[in-house]
């Protein structure tokens, strides 16, 4: 089966297993390697990417049901020469990243709850990561860090994301 | 990768369409969340998938005055979305929103949620029990309804050729509540679940999920409070009477063993009972 649709902006098409977990297709076939697939049960959130921008679990999205829809990774946040998206570069200012492997997964989850939650509060920013596990950091750094990149935005004036998302 | 296979999907986007697929043996393929793990549990993907996504019908909540109408395809994050606020489904919305994680429960579908078989901690399974939902169902023989105490008992057999279509839910409820016990404080599945609801009769409906392999009205705490004073839904007594008539057998499971899920009920109740008392419709 051909499966069609739009990959951080740039058209897609797959040939094979309509039921072939996106991850896969994201980083066997586009190497876009910064999506982690660590479970592939739904529990981590390392493979977060955003389908109509909406953050879910690649792992668990088989490629036959994205058909005509548009998927952001990682990659496709900020790429290239462009600025960092507004969390990422809070997350970098706090020295909030540990060894990673988590991060991908977390700031695809957290750019789209910023977006949506420009006045979110400590226990709303932390009900939102329930779905994103790291093993490093023991969480408060990286709360921290959305909390101060959302003050910044509403001093600013600014919604988070409304940059480039 | 896996080897490509050469696999049936149908994105129908009419229910004929789904069920002349299903009558070709597709399986029904909602959000995946439980159908993309099947490998995990050494099970093989089907041969042939029918997705539901597409059928406008399937993915809608309708609000009326006297009842609301779930379609089969719609979502736990769009099902607490729509109810948020509605007085009575305090329990049906704390369930679509504490289940699972948000990005699973942007995918997870109502219908999944309670046609999973074999998935015994199904959040909706208690929290529609309490509210006596009808189950729609499309058949080879034509729409069919059932009670949802009854479709829980005979899905095995039910969903050989059928499809869920919507869930129907009376507005008769005047509070409810959904009290779920993780291991960790979010994120995982259930040990226990007590949902409970007070219909305009003030009378006190319970159910527990999780506990046994399927989810059921706990109808002798039910009887046994019913039978003592209408006013007196008091925390501490209900968990007296749940311990008396704790007539549940607690299914072993890798996370807790048996005897720990039934334990935990009179706790779960008490809380249950304090959390409907807060709700607009008894305080
Ligand atoms: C990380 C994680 C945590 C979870 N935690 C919880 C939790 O706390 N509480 C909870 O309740 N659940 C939990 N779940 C389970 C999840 O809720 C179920 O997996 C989900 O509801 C299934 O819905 P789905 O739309 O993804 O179903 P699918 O995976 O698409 O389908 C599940 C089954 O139902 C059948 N089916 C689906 N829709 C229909 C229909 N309309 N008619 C007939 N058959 C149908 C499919 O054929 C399949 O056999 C969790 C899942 C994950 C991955
Ligand atoms: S790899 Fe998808 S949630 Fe863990
Ligand atoms: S930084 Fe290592 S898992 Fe999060």
């Amino acid at each position: 089966m051909t499966v069609t649709f739009q990959l951080n902006g740039e058209d897609c098409r797959f040939h094979g297993d309509p039921m072939t977990p996106l991850v896969d297709i994201l980083r066997q076939e586009r190497f876009l390697t910064g999506t982690k697939a660590v479970c592939r049960e739904g529990f981590c959130g390392a493979c977060t990417v955003h389908v109509d921008d909406e953050a879910v679990p690649s792992c668990l999205r088989p490629v036959g049901l994205v058909q005509g829809c548009a998927v952001t990774t990682i990659e496709g946040l900020s790429s290239g020469n462009q600025p960092l998206h507004p969390l990422q570069a809070a997350f970098e200012a706090a020295d909030a990243v540990q060894c990673g492997m988590c991060f991908p997964g977390m700031v695809m989850s957290l750019s789209a709850f910023v977006r949506d939650n420009p006045h979110a509060s400590r226990p709303e920013i932390k009900a939102a990561m329930v779905g994103n596990i790291c093993r490093c950091t023991g969480y408060e750094r990286i709360v921290d860090a959305v909390a101060d990149c959302l003050d910044q935005a509403r001093k600013a004036g600014q919604l988070v994301g409304g940059i480039h998302v | 990768m896996a080897p490509s296979v050469e696999r049936s999907f149908t994105a129908a986007s009419t229910l004929e369409e789904a069920m002349a697929a299903r009558r070709q043996g597709a399986a029904v393929l909602a959000g995946g969340t439980w159908m993309m793990r099947d490998p995990l549990r050494g099970v093989d993907l089907p041969g042939a998938v029918v997705a539901l996504h597409r059928i406008p019908a399937l993915s809608k909540v309708d609000i009326e005055p006297d009842h609301v109408v779930i379609g089969a395809a719609v979502t736990h994050a769009v099902l607490g979305r729509a109810l948020h606020g509605a007085a009575g489904f305090e329990g049906l919305v704390a369930a679509a929103e504490g289940a699972a994680n948000p990005g699973i429960r942007r995918i997870a579908t109502v219908g999944g949620n309670l046609c999973a078989l074999d998935f015994a901690a199904a959040d909706l399974a208690p929290a529609l029990l309490v509210c006596e939902a009808t189950v729609e169902l499309e058949t080879v023989e034509g729409p069919k309804l059932l009670g949802i105490s009854d479709f829980l008992k005979d899905r095995h057999a039910l969903l050989t050729e059928a499809i869920v279509t919507r869930i129907h839910v009376r507005r008769d409820l005047v509070a409810s509540a959904h009290i779920r016990l993780p291991l960790r404080k979010a994120g995982d599945y259930p040990v226990a679940i007590v949902s409970l609801a007070v219909d305009k009769d003030k009378r006190c409906r319970i159910a527990v999920g999780s506990v046994e392999p399927v989810a059921r009205r706990w109808t002798a705490l039910e009887q046994a409070m019913a039978a003592g004073p209408a006013s007196a839904l008091d925390p501490e007594r209900t968990a007296e009477l749940a311990l008396e008539h704790n007539d549940f057998q607690g299914r072993d499971g890798k996370e807790v063993e048996g005897w720990y899920r039934r334990q935990v009920l009179p706790p779960l109740v008490k809380r249950g009972v304090a959390a409907l008392l807060k709700t607009e419709g008894l305080a």
